[in-house]
């Protein structure tokens, strides 16, 4: 069990998992995020999942559900790093996270997110 | 005795053969091109299984992690017939692909093999498509911001020295 460590750089939000993401640090993700995005002025999420080797059908779900809640509260998201074996993984638990933008790293994520922002 | 033994090589040397044609088979059957950076190109020729499928996706999320490409071209002028269960496995490569951030246009598509895909009732709606490798390339450019500027003086282009008179 580790706490998923929330950074906020500008107006975006890194949340950065460290090692294996586990249930109980998801939802408390989630909350944090949550709370975050309630103050405003974030314009965007990044969630590294780079580290992690095992998703299941809740951590998918959740994951969608962060990027929803943030979408409705002002703020994309982004979830980088996800490795080819999670990929194959998610795909065929039917669970390809529609909706949700991705990018290869963190850094071309950033590049996503700072490019909307200039966008809007 | 003799001619057991004899039997049981040439069965022996049969089998290994084939194990070698399986292998070399198997490394034709996926390779991953980087056609430009950030842009790779996957053509698929000849009929797509289960585990050929999975091969592919394999080698090719591979690669887009190694190269860090942001499009793919995935290229099946060779396949011959697209059935539900092909274009299930094209869906799934796109989806994953798309899940490391890289996106996937599917090119060669002939008319017949469009019209057969609707058919089928497949939902491509969300999948971008293109009838040539060329036009898919072309829009890979667009998409990176590239362009393919055209020289009017194509004499400064370094020719192999006198042999070729163009």
């Amino acid at each position: 069990m580790a706490r998923v460590p929330i950074v906020r750089i500008g107006q975006t939000l890194i949340a950065t998992v460290q090692e294996e993401l586990y249930d109980h640090d998801a939802l408390q993700l989630q909350e944090e995020l949550g709370l975050l995005l309630e103050q405003g002025s974030v314009q965007g999420v990044l969630l590294d999942l780079s580290t992690v080797t095992t998703v299941d059908s809740f951590l998918a779900r959740l994951i969608s559900g962060i990027a929803i809640t943030s979408r409705l509260l002002g703020a994309e998201t982004v979830v980088v790093g996800i490795q080819p074996a999670v990929a194959v993984t998610l795909v065929e638990l039917g669970l390809a996270l529609p909706g949700v933008r991705t990018a290869l790293n963190a850094e071309k994520g950033l590049a996503l997110l700072t490019d909307r922002g200039r966008d809007a | 005795m003799r001619a057991s033994g004899g039997e049981a090589t040439t069965h022996a040397d049969r089998e290994e053969t084939l194990q070698q044609q399986r292998a070399t088979i198997s490394e034709l059957q996926t390779p991953v091109i980087e056609v430009w950076d950030g842009i790779l190109a996957l053509p698929i020729i000849g009929s797509v299984d289960t585990a050929r499928a999975q091969e592919m996706n394999e080698a090719l999320l591979q690669r887009i992690v190694e190269t860090g490409s942001e499009i793919v071209l995935l290229d099946i002028t060779g396949v011959p017939v697209v059935d539900t269960a092909v274009a299930r496995h094209l869906l799934e490569t796109v989806a994953a692909a798309r899940l490391l951030g890289a996106d996937v246009f599917i090119v060669g598509l002939s008319s017949r093999m469009a019209m057969t895909l609707v058919q089928l009732g497949l939902d491509l709606s969300h999948v971008t498509t293109r009838a040539t490798l060329a036009k898919g390339l072309e829009l890979a450019f667009a998409r990176l911001g590239l362009a393919v500027v055209a020289h009017k003086s194509g004499a400064h282009w370094p020719t192999p020295a006198d042999g070729d008179k163009r």
